[in-house]
Formats: structure tokens, C-alpha cells, sequence
């Protein structure tokens, strides 16, 4: 099986290559690049007036299965995905069960098989039922194909047991990663703390509820020599945490997320939920600080943090109201509105390179030999319609909104999984 | 245009307020007759109790001669199962026109108005507003002092968690009048001083140059909660007591939303106090409602 994407721009930093350029698949993987390539038995995906990139990464989405279909499905959430322009996505283990032993693993992995769409990659628990008691076997996990650790919205309270877990999976590659909140600083917050949240009456949590967590899991890398990613960084001080553990060479990578580099924490006026999100959305001087952090290189990786939920979910009261929002068929277009300095090259490293780098996956270039995933998108300005996503969650704060990028194609080990507006299941599979 | 409904004093404007309260202590000297909401279903739904405020909004609906419904459903009944919506839905088909809501939680009147055809009253959201409270303080204030603006008043105490010191942070920015909030910084973060009110920590200081102080309500639990030492810790500093009193002016006045903590936020002495003016406050705040019931319902077309 062959696919040839072309007439694209090609943007493949990892490659060194930025120039109008062809690319053949076959077998799913990088064969040829050049200036024009003619092959009659190819599938022709056309890129004329579209970047080609290397497939991108979302290293960050809640697949909800097992346990709350209600929500997502993976088949529905891998739909989202390719349909965002994302050949791959980590999962997080927040599901019920959680993704703490082999076999819930194996499942998910198993319909992500039969969805037939985007690459999934599992996240396992770091404590049993991310608990924050019992370490979860992490060289079981490892050999079914978990590509890191965490304990997600749960962050273990226990230094001691976090501390022995990271030294307990130190031989292994996979890094662990932080949801950074202090459960006793957030209380039962529902927005972020500030002058919005003392107007409306509502119990805001305090960037420091992050920050605190973000220092402490720093140091334990720091004590242990574990891999570290912090996930959806949401403050300043956070940052200014993480470029001191690095200057003491710290090995710890960090993420953003669409919202927190759009939005502010003044979208609680009508009470509703649907801007409620854990870390909240901050005010203007953190939400500068992240947007500058992307430009100066602080932050590797885009990610986002895919949580959708129902509708009569989110309708309900602030407190009831579930955490989250799907994020994957807004968020390319949403970095992009974000950043419109973010230079293409660094984009594709954000979105593409590092985050096959931070979990050890295949993937970041379409250099010759390379796994055969692309993601062709365009500066296309678009209306963001929640109603119409394939996610099963239909809420976001995006919802209306005019984007300036979004996914023309994309394409998973040579199969052409979106294109034209369309997702289309792998041939072999669906066959 | 009057407004639909009454979520928080920002609801109307400084004309609107002025209008309510000229029309509160016209019913003060004269009731009036009771068709003013003739025939009006009007329904009293407190998920939270209420003591005084539930009953001046029953005297307040009787005086204008609403058809009154009160349903007093435990805090949990609705935000699970049913929604809002479905909620405002079947009350509007029942007939219900006015709801006078109550709720622990913050926005739920809000939400509650945006779902339903009708007006609604909130006599207070969690810790967002109470909009008739801050209305009768302000009648209150006028009634002593002929004016709003340049006046100097201080709210002292649980800020954070107060939906009282809140609505009148709002109306009284709005009308002019020179708002001091005092408390320690856990029951009154700095970030406070953003809303455009003045934050102190220094009750002993300011009390000589205020034309009112209302003094707040101290709740035990905030000790429990880790935001408060020992009362006694509280009271050394922001207690009003008779050595307090003597600080402040001749003609000042005392305001208090109630019901109040003696020998917390204050003393017996304050109560005893002629500057004090609880029962002028409560006594108002029918007629200030029966004024906000008129408004919503018949607009502001009505000749006073």
C-alpha cells in the first residue's frame, strides 16, 4: 500500500527541512522525499497550499473507557483525534478501573485496535487505583506498552510513597508525569483564585495550589534522577520552578494546554460550568508568562487534556459540574490563535517531535526510514460548532469561536484516516 | 425598562435604587392597597433557612396581595437529578411568575433566572449576593443621612463569605459612597482591594472618621476551618465593644445584616447603643421588598 501526500509545504525540523516537498508511504513507512514524486499506484492525498508535517502527538486526553462511556469511547475519542489532525494520544489512567494492571491495558490498546483510527498510547496508574498507597507494577505496565506513569488529578499526597515509586521505576525509560494540585489548597475550588473569584463569591483555588506540588515533584526528581513531566503548567511561578530544576539538571519536560494559553479566569459570570477545569484557567499576567515560556523554549510540548463530558453533565451546578471539556478537534487551531508568532518549525517541535521524545514512541519526523504518520493541516480560518464533534463530549469554551489553523488530513502508518472533512477507518481493518 | 429580575444590586440602576427606595418608604408611611400583585403566583423556595428573611418577603408578598406558595426543599433536591432547567420549566407551567430564591450556593439564583420565564428574586446565593439586604441597608443609610455620596462606611469582618458585604460593596460603589473593608487576610484576601473598595486591617484607626460601620457575623466554624485563632484573638482587633463605641463619631450609625453573635462581633453595649439601627434595618427591609416586587412586576411605570 502506498500514499503519496503532495504539493505540501514539508516542515520537519528534526529533518532539517522546510521546503515544498512530496512524501511517499509504503507499508507505513517514509520511502521517498523529493520535489515531485509521480506514482500511479499511490494514494494521492492532496496538500497544494498545506503544510505536511510529521504526525502530531497529544500526549495528554482522557479516553474515558474503561468505565465511563458516558463520556468518551476510544473509538469516538480516536475519531476526535484524527479528526484534530493527531495520529497519536496518550491516554491517562483516570478510567475506571484505573489503567493500573496488565490487563485493562491490554483492552484498551485492544479496541484502540479495532477503532482503527489514531495511535493510542496508555498512561499507567502510579498508584493502585490511583490511590496514592500501593505502587502499581510499573515493568508489567512497561511490557504492555504503557509509555509513562500517573497518577493524574490525584497527585499522590504521600511524598514517601511518590518518592519510592520513582525510585522503584527508575531503571525504567518511561517518565512519570504530574497533574500538580494540592488538594488541601484547592479545597473545593471551582475557578482560580483572584480578584474574579472574590467578586462572584466562589471558592477559587490559589496558583500555589500548583505551584507547591510543582516544587515538591521537582525535587523528588531531582532526589531520585527520574524523568519528570509536568503536565498542563498553568502558572508563572510554576515556570520559574521548572527552569531552576533544569539549570540543576533536573531531567523534566513540561506541557501547555489550549485554554490555558487563551483564556483567563474571568468566564464565570454566568455561573455555568463549562469553563470549569482542573488546573483553572488563570489571570492575564500567568496566562503571558505560558504564552512566553512556548516562544523562549520552557515548554516542550503542546497537549489537550481531552476531558469531555456530557452535556447535562457540565449543565449542572458550578460545584456538581464534572472537571473539562474535549479539546482535540480545537486545539491545533487554538495554538495557533494563541501563539501567531510561534514560528512553523517550533510549532511542529511542539506538537509533533517532543512529545514522541517525552514518551519514547515512534514518530516527531518523516525523515526516510520513519513511521508513516502526517498530519497536512492549513491557515485556514474556521467556526468552531461543538455540536459537530466526533468526540462524544460536545462542550467547549472554543464553541463559536473563529480559528485560524485547522487539519486538512491525516494520515496514521500510510492509511488515510481523515481527509476532507471525513474520518475514514484503516482499509485493513475495517475490510 | 425595569429589570426582569433581582440577582444582585447591579440589577438596576442608581435611578432604579432611588426609585425603589422612594417607593419603600412611601409604603413605610401608607400601606398600599393589597392589588398591587394581585393574583400574582409568587413562590418562596429556600434551600437554605431563613429566619428573618423569609418572613419579611412572606409580610412583604401578603402586603401587595401576591398569591403566596413557600416550599422549603433540603439543598440537594435539585443539581443532581433534575436540572435548572427542567426545574424552571415546570414552575412556569405550574403559573409560578416570581421566585424569591435562596440557595447555599453561589449563582444558583443566576442560573435559575436564566432558565426561567419569569422574575426572580435572589434573597441570597451562597456567598455571591443579597441584593434586598444591601436595599434596605441603603434605605437605612438615606433615611439617616439624606445622601449617598462622599459617605464614608466601613464592613467589618467575615468579608469573603459574606453575600451581605458583597451586594453592598456593589451598590454602595455605585452610589458613591466610600466603602472600607476591614477584617484579618483570611477572611479578607487583599485581592479584595481590585473590586475598588479601600482594604484595611485597622479597625482602632479608621472608626473616628466613619459615618457608618456594619459590623458582620463571625461564624464559629471559620475557627475549626483554620481561618480564625481563638475569638478572643479576633475580638482584641476587630470586636466592636464599648471602648470601640467611644471612637466612634456622635452621629455615626451601626448597621448589622444579623442575626448577630454577642460577645463576638460585638457587645451588648452596641445593641444598647443609640447609634445602633437593627430594628430601623429590619423594619425597612418589608417595604423595600414589597417596593422590588412592585418594580419587577408592574415596571417602572407605575405612578408612586
Amino acid at each position: 500500500m502506498k500514499t503519496l501526500v503532495k504539493g505540501g509545504r514539508l516542515v520537519d525540523p528534526v529533518a532539517g527541512i522546510d521546503a515544498n516537498r512530496d512524501v511517499l508511504i509504503e507499508n507505513g513507512f517514509v520511502v521517498q522525499i523529493a520535489e515531485h514524486i509521480g506514482d500511479g499506484e499511490a494514494r494521492v492525498v492532496d496538500a497544494d497550499g498545506a503544510i505536511v508535517a510529521p504526525g502530531f502527538i497529544d500526549m495528554h486526553v482522557h479516553l474515558r473507557e474503561p468505565g465511563a462511556t458516558q463520556k468518551e469511547t476510544i473509538a469516538m475519542g480516536t475519531a476526535a483525534a484524527v479528526a484534530g489532525g493527531f495520529t497519536a494520544v496518550a491516554c491517562m489512567p483516570n478510567t475506571e478501573p484505573a489503567l493500573d494492571a496488565p490487563a485493562i491495558v491490554s483492552e484498551v490498546l485492544r479496541r484502540a485496535e479495532i477503532a482503527g483510527l489514531a495511535r493510542v498510547y496508555p498512561i499507567g496508574a502510579i498508584t493502585k487505583g490511583r490511590a496514592g498507597q500501593e505502587l502499581a507494577p510499573y515493568h508489567l505496565l512497561a511490557d504492555v506498552g504503557c509509555v509513562a506513569f500517573s497518577d493524574d488529578g490525584s497527585t499522590p499526597r504521600d511524598a514517601r510513597v511518590l518518592r519510592n515509586a520513582a525510585r522503584y521505576a527508575g531503571d525504567l525509560p518511561q517518565c512519570f508525569i504530574s497533574h500538580c494540585e494540592d488538594p488541601d489548597l484547592k479545597g473545593a475550588a471551582v475557578m482560580n483564585e483572584g480578584a474574579a473569584s472574590m467578586r462572584l463569591g466562589l471558592e477559587g483555588s490559589p496558583g500555589l495550589a500548583e505551584d507547591v506540588i510543582v516544587a515538591r515533584d521537582l525535587l523528588i526528581a531531582a532526589d531520585t534522577g527520574k524523568a519528570w513531566h509536568i503536565a498542563h503548567v498553568s502558572t508563572a511561578n510554576s515556570l520559574e520552578l521548572i527552569r531552576w530544576a533544569r539549570s540543576r539538571g533536573v531531567r523534566v519536560t513540561c506541557e501547555v494546554t489550549p485554554h490555558h494559553l487563551v483564556f483567563l479566569d474571568d468566564r464565570f459570570d454566568d455561573y455555568r460550568a463549562d469553563s470549569k477545569v482542573n488546573p483553572p484557567l488563570r489571570d492575564a499576567h500567568d496566562r503571558e508568562a505560558l504564552r512566553a515560556a512556548v516562544l523562549d523554549g520552557t515548554i516542550d510540548a503542546f497537549a489537550s487534556d481531552h476531558a469531555p463530558h456530557p452535556l447535562e453533565e457540565k449543565a449542572q451546578l458550578l460545584s456538581c459540574a464534572p472537571v473539562g471539556f474535549s479539546g482535540l478537534e480545537v486545539a491545533l487551531g487554538a495554538y495557533a490563535l494563541a501563539l501567531p508568532e510561534l514560528a512553523l518549525d517550533r510549532f511542529v517541535m511542539l506538537a509533533s517531535a517532543n512529545p514522541a521524545s517525552i514518551l519514547g514512541v515512534p514518530g516527531g519526523t518523516l525523515d526516510i526510514g520513519s513511521i508513516g504518520d502526517v498530519t497536512v493541516f492549513a491557515d485556514r480560518p474556521w467556526t468552531v460548532d461543538a455540536r459537530l464533534f466526533r468526540s462524544k463530549g460536545k462542550n467547549t469554551p472554543f464553541d463559536g469561536m473563529v480559528l485560524p489553523r485547522r487539519a486538512v488530513a491525516t494520515i496514521v502508518e500510510g492509511a488515510v484516516v481523515f481527509e476532507y472533512g471525513q474520518v475514514l477507518p484503516r482499509e485493513e481493518v475495517s475490510a | 425598562m425595569a429589570p426582569r429580575s433581582l440577582l444582585d444590586v447591579d440589577d438596576l440602576t442608581p435611578e432604579e435604587i432611588a426609585r425603589v427606595l422612594d417607593r419603600a418608604v412611601g409604603f413605610r408611611e401608607a400601606l398600599p392597597s393589597r392589588d398591587l400583585l394581585a393574583g400574582v403566583p409568587v413562590l418562596n423556595l429556600f434551600f437554605e433557612a431563613s429566619t428573618r428573611t423569609a418572613t419579611s418577603f412572606t409580610l412583604a408578598e401578603q402586603r401587595v396581595g401576591a398569591d403566596i406558595i413557600s416550599f422549603a426543599p433540603g439543598a440537594s433536591s435539585l443539581g443532581k437529578g433534575e436540572t435548572i432547567a427542567d426545574t424552571a420549566l415546570t414552575l412556569r407551567g405550574i403559573g409560578v411568575r416570581v421566585i424569591v430564591v435562596r440557595h447555599p450556593e453561589s449563582g444558583f439564583a443566576r442560573r435559575l433566572a436564566d432558565a426561567f420565564d419569569g422574575h426572580v428574586i435572589n434573597a441570597g446565593d451562597g456567598t455571591h449576593a443579597h441584593p434586598t439586604q444591601a436595599l434596605l441597608d441603603l434605605m437605612t443609610l438615606r433615611q439617616e443621612f439624606g445622601r449617598f455620596e462622599g459617605l464614608r462606611v466601613a464592613i467589618v469582618g467575615d468579608i469573603l463569605h459574606s453575600r451581605v458585604a458583597r451586594s453592598n460593596i456593589v451598590g454602595m460603589r455605585a452610589l458613591g459612597i466610600d466603602v472600607t473593608l476591614v477584617g484579618p487576610p483570611t477572611l479578607l484576601p487583599d485581592a479584595f482591594a481590585e473590586l475598588g473598595v479601600r482594604v484595611e486591617r485597622d479597625l482602632d484607626a479608621l472608626l473616628p472618621q466613619l459615618d457608618a460601620v456594619m459590623m458582620l457575623r463571625i461564624q464559629r466554624e471559620r475557627i475549626s476551618a483554620g481561618l480564625l485563632p481563638a475569638l478572643e484573638d479576633y475580638t482584641q482587633r476587630f470586636q466592636l465593644n464599648r471602648a470601640r463605641l467611644r471612637q466612634l463619631p456622635d452621629d455615626a450609625v451601626i448597621l448589622h445584616p444579623g442575626p448577630y453573635n454577642r460577645g463576638v462581633e460585638l457587645t451588648d453595649d452596641v445593641l444598647d447603643d443609640p447609634r445602633s439601627r437593627y430594628v430601623a434595618q429590619v423594619h425597612n427591609g418589608v417595604f423595600v421588598r414589597m417596593a422590588v416586587l412592585d418594580l419587577l412586576v408592574n415596571g417602572a411605570a407605575v405612578p408612586v
